[in-house]
């Protein structure tokens, strides 16, 4: 490796020149720093303006590609929060009712789920969800 | 730095943006020896995720206050005094390449996807840009100890004295009495040394943590080359690319190894160290598959190569 030293601007020099001493390299660094910091904050005003209003909202979509894996019916969901804040410990609780045999429920919690987030998961069961009623639903949330 | 070993160069053209590189460079690397350990921390990710705008702004601008009080005495370019409004702007570029730092480890760690929401990827970037914006503020001071040390040494000795004088080593005589080779050997072995100290001083407080099995479980297989990548490339930047250590001094002892030799068995000290400190820690089992082992130590792997990198410049 054979990369110059950096440059030693620490030659004796009255401050009062020292300030226009500044390479253009530098204020090219500078100019590009407070671009990147402007644009920092501006999408943070941004997300403040557009999203912070709106409390927590959930849809949950469940798959119809239900997967069979050794007698068991893995049924893929996916749950998105539709408003702007974020919610903690979501409770997403799937049952399955078939007549004649028992309620089978599944139970998944999902630890945050930011605005316009989606997260995805899958309930299992032992019996063919096609041949009963599922119900999927968010049970509960927490406020950060 | 007072004294240079390398001759002046003329003051070119192209010189200013090449060593304007290298300090921002160097500002980044001391950006990742601070911020790292932050990096793998899981409350920061949830914390920055729950956390309010206006919270956030505020905390930027108090980044922006601790930044710049460390400018006056510190920074990440090599100038000795400074302007006070030049600290200003020193301290505005500190932050700005701690926040593009922040968020390049945290999207190579896909803390951030582009299915991250807008919120959560700016509350983990404001609060991850604090430890890296600190380490680029304090980049110079850092990353500066084996060639502040072999000034002192010269100063106080005679002007040829050996640049590695002042360092302890078990064979004292071999460098000198033995044919090149074996001397060179030594070195590489205390280089290796360094970096072995460097990844255990580094990686030692992440090894044991949850977040280490949780990164590797979210990363896809192919990611992982990306993340060796890095950490060839980070620790490579460290050494050789960023000039923090004596280029006269490796170009000395660089028979043995070319850096980028030397970059590569050093990234496989720091894997086996990340490998000893897991298994030490019993995070990994004989049980797990061995795409666990793999990705498990990979991932600790990215800090153990960048703290063996600062440990081969260090010590």
């Amino acid at each position: 490796m054979d990369l110059p030293t950096p440059s030693d601007r620490s030659q004796p020099a009255d401050t009062s020149k020292r300030f226009t001493q500044r390479s253009a390299a530098e204020w090219v660094t500078f100019i590009v720093a407070s671009l990147i910091l402007l644009g920092l904050v501006g999408l943070i005003l941004f997300d403040w303006q557009t999203n912070q209003t709106q409390p927590p909202a959930f849809a949950v979509t469940v798959s119809e590609a239900v997967r069979v894996t050794d007698g068991r019916y893995y049924v893929p969901f996916a749950i998105t929060n539709t408003g702007g804040r974020i919610a903690r410990m979501v409770q997403v609780t799937g049952e399955l009712n078939i007549e004649g045999a028992d309620d089978e429920t599944g139970e998944q919690q999902i630890d945050f789920l930011s605005g316009h987030e989606t997260k995805a998961g899958s309930f299992v069961f032992t019996h063919n969800p096609q041949g009963g009623d599922l119900v999927v639903r968010v049970a509960s949330y927490r406020l950060p | 730095m007072a004294t240079s070993i390398d001759k002046p160069m003329p003051q070119a053209e192209a010189n200013i943006w090449l060593s304007e590189c290298q300090a921002i460079l160097q500002g980044a690397v001391g950006g990742f020896l601070f911020g790292i350990p932050l990096l793998y921390t899981v409350e920061v990710w949830s914390i920055g995720a729950a956390t309010d705008p206006r919270w956030l702004l505020a905390v930027l601008a108090a980044t922006l206050i601790g930044v710049g009080l460390l400018t006056q005495v510190e920074g990440f370019r090599q100038t000795l005094s400074l302007h006070p409004l030049e600290a200003l702007l020193e301290s505005i570029e500190a932050v700005a390449i701690g926040v593009v730092c922040a968020t390049l480890a945290l999207v190579l760690l896909r803390r951030i996807t582009l299915a991250t929401p807008l919120a959560e990827v700016l509350g983990k970037v404001v609060f991850e840009a604090v430890p890296f914006a600190l380490g680029v503020a304090l980049a110079r001071s850092t990353l500066q100890g084996k060639r502040g040390r072999n000034v002192r040494a010269e100063t106080s000795s005679e002007p040829e004295a050996d640049p590695t004088a002042n360092r302890r080593t078990t064979a004292p005589l071999s460098r000198r009495l033995s044919s090149p080779n074996r001397g060179n050997l030594g070195d590489a072995l205390v280089d290796f040394d360094a970096a072995l100290i460097g990844a255990v001083l580094i990686a030692f407080s992440i090894a044991p943590t949850e977040e280490v099995p949780l990164l590797a479980a979210s990363l896809p297989p192919l990611w992982l080359l990306l993340i060796m990548a890095a950490s060839l490339g980070l620790s490579y930047a460290v050494v050789f690319a960023s000039g923090f250590t004596d280029r006269a001094e490796r170009r000395q002892r660089g028979l043995l190894f070319s850096p980028i030799t030397e970059t590569l068995v050093a990234y496989l000290v720091a894997l086996l160290t990340s490998l000893a400190m897991l298994v030490l820690f019993q995070q990994l089992n004989p049980s797990d598959p061995w795409s666990e082992w793999l990705s498990n130590i990979l991932v600790l792997g990215l800090p153990a190569s960048i703290g063996g990198a600062a440990g081969r410049i260090l010590i």
